[in-house]
């Protein structure tokens, strides 16, 4: 639905009471319904520096919610709830529930940067839906999603042999995600491979299968790639607070324990 | 020698005329109600002014120093107008300091007169200490005490600041827009900032007018370097849970009702018409425009003219001015004194 024709009253915030007496009468049933209040009665200013923190959030206080993006957005011309300058709205002013009502769908960016090239002031929205994204699933709102998955997947075999072998990365990819490795597209792919690449090449193809090429020489960029990655995902952590989060469901279990 | 001009008041546009006048030898009174010169950024202490980021104290006393020192300009402090006759080229004022004295043209800079917050209650000025305006912000930056809540000195965690207070507002009959507060605001809300890192700042707005050059050194600046959150919406009132301020609304953009604490709450307060206005216009004739200010007439062949022949007016006597602006003026006001002053003595030889 466009936010403009988003009800202000939702289903959820509706409090219909079976059984309530107010000074001795009884005022059950539908026709005492309750709406809930809609107030925002603080601003949790934590949210925004958490996201900042994360790759491709940094420059989300500078946006002045003129919409662009949202305009440029190829996902919101599908489905009109997805709309990025409204949740960099909901992130700034630390507005949490609001925004993990649209957990499920922020995803869903497509990365074609429309809305990078529509911002005039260089918030970079592509950058902070991902990172919105990335957010979420550190925090355990959502689940790893499929790119997650992907992306991790592949960032490991190119940083442990300096190589990118497909083969391996899609069945990976698609055992990690409960797929069946035998779908249409892709046996259709590898047909016309087989019919078109010269042999050469589609042997080394498939020997890299069974031999893992490195490049010769990597071990020292692994290495430090390794300790970069690390660093930065200390450095998410933190950002977020998550350590702390793990130190007190330990203690809380160690205490738990002992009584 | 001719006869001196006289100017009323001392602000930055009486002392850019006096200082110009001079400058052509023709020597001018000055003539200030308070018994200092500056105007209103000496007289309330602003800080560092916005567009120089210069400290008014330097900047605007840098202006009093060149203009009072002058031979030719004869400053007259706690003293005001009482009567004005005669026509141009040939006027007598009369002082309150009693000897009346011949002048052949006057130019009013008399200024603005900060909105009094008391006029708009449900914003809570005056009912609770730390619901402050900017002028009292800009004091505490200038004083060298830094930004703190009144009621116990304690440095604020968070700050509103609400623009357009006695602006823009059928409510109060206030339908100007002060045209510096936006400005003046971003600037005193990075100031916080700088000052107070863990301070969070939120502007409340209705538009945001930090026109021409503005928009980067102070709307922009303020977002990106200095994160300062501006939310659109007029607050509503501003009461107290009896620790924290409560800061009532609409956010427009979620559509949703907003009842926030705050530590501080700041009034960006407006330039009304000088209340002195009404006497300034029985005594110099001079017509008032329909908000109250002092009615200029086509700018196109003379800067500063008002309807009376002979009386000129610049600065924030007309309306809403900058500083940079009423000096302009101030020096247009001097230059079209100075160009009657030649086409008289064309006429007489
Ligand atoms: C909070 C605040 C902050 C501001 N900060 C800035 C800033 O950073 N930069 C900027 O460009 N502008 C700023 N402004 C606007 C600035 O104050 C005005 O542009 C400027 O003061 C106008 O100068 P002026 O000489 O016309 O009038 P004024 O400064 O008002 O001076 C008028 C003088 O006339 C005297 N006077 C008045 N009536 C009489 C009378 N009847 N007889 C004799 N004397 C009289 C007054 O006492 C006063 O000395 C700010 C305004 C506010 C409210
Ligand atoms: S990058 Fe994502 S948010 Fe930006 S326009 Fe494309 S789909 Fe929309
Ligand atoms: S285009 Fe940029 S400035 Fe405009 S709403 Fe989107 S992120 Fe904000
Ligand atoms: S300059 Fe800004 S705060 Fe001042 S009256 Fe105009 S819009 Fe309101």
């Amino acid at each position: 639905m466009p936010i403009h024709e988003k009800s202000l009253i939702r289903p959820e915030n509706l409090q219909v009471h079976e059984n309530l007496e107010v000074e001795g009468v009884d005022v059950s049933g539908h026709w005492s319904t309750f709406i809930e209040s809609r107030v925002v009665s603080d601003y949790n200013e934590a949210i925004e520096d958490e996201i900042s923190a994360l790759p491709g959030g940094e420059n989300i206080h500078r946006c002045w919610q003129c919409g662009s993006c949202t305009n440029a957005c190829t996902v919101h011309a599908i489905n009109a709830d997805f709309n990025p300058r409204y949740w960099i709205y909901l992130i700034r002013m630390g507005m949490e529930s609001e925004l993990l009502r649209d957990k499920d769908i922020i995803w869903q960016c497509v990365s074609c940067n429309k809305c990078t090239y529509a911002c005039p002031r260089d918030v970079f929205p592509e950058g902070v839906m991902k990172a919105t994204a990335h957010w979420l699933e550190l925090k355990g709102h959502t689940p790893k999603s499929h790119s997650t998955i992907f992306d991790e997947i592949f960032s490991e075999q190119v940083i442990e042999t300096g190589k990118i072998e497909d083969g391996r990365t899609i069945r990976r990819f698609f055992k990690q995600t409960g797929q069946a490795l035998r779908q249409p597209w892709l046996e259709e792919m590898v047909k016309r491979m087989l019919r078109n690449l010269p042999i050469g090449m589609l042997t080394r193809m498939g020997m890299a299968n069974f031999i893992q090429p490195k490049t010769s020489g990597w071990s020292g960029a692994r290495d430090a790639i390794k300790e970069y990655v690390a660093e930065q995902e200390a450095h998410h952590r933190a950002a977020l607070g998550l350590d702390d989060l793990v130190k007190m469901a330990e203690t809380e279990l160690k205490t738990g324990a002992a009584k | 020698m001719s006869k001196p001009i006289l100017i009323v008041g001392g602000g930055p546009a009486g002392l850019a005329a006096a200082h110009s006048l001079a400058t052509f030898g023709q020597s001018c009174i000055v003539v200030e109600k308070e018994d200092r010169l500056g105007g209103a950024p000496i007289l309330e202490g602003y800080a560092k002014l916005v567009p120089s980021g210069e400290w008014a104290k330097d900047a605007i006393g840098g202006m009093v120093d060149r203009a009072s020192g002058h031979e030719l300009v004869d400053v007259r402090t706690s003293t005001s107008v009482t009567s004005f006759s005669g026509e141009a080229g040939d006027f007598t004022a009369g002082l309150s300091d009693g000897e009346p004295v011949n002048v052949s043209a006057a130019i009013l800079c008399t200024g603005f007169t900060h909105f009094d917050s008391a006029n708009k209650p449900e914003w809570g000025f005056g009912t609770y200490p730390d619901v402050v305006t900017t002028t009292q912000v800009e004091q505490m930056v200038s004083s060298g005490q830094g930004v703190r809540c009144p009621s116990d000195g304690r440095k604020p965690k968070r700050v509103a600041i609400l623009l357009c207070v006695g602006s823009r507002d059928r409510q109060i009959g206030r339908e100007w827009c002060s045209k510096i507060c936006c400005t003046v605001s971003a600037n005193m809300a990075m100031e916080i900032r700088e000052e107070l890192p863990d301070c969070h700042v939120y502007i409340y707005y209705m538009d945001i007018r930090t026109f021409g050059l503005y928009e980067t050194k102070y709307y922009w600046k303020s977002q990106e370097e200095f994160k300062v959150k501006y939310i659109k919406a007029r607050i509503a009132e501003v009461t107290s849970d009896g620790e924290k301020l409560i800061v009532k609304g609409e956010d427009t953009l979620v559509k949703r009702p907003i009842t926030i604490p705050f530590d501080m709450v700041i009034h960006a307060i407006g330039m009304d018409p000088n209340v002195d206005n009404p006497d300034l216009s029985s005594i110099f004739g001079v017509d008032l425009e329909p908000h109250g200010y002092i009615d200029k007439a086509s700018s196109y062949s003379a800067s500063g003219l008002t309807n009376k022949s002979g009386v000129f007016v610049a600065g924030a006597a007309t309306g809403p001015e900058t500083i940079d602006d009423s000096i302009a003026q101030g020096k247009a006001a001097a230059m079209a004194v100075l160009e009657q002053r030649q086409l008289a003595a064309r006429l007489v030889s």
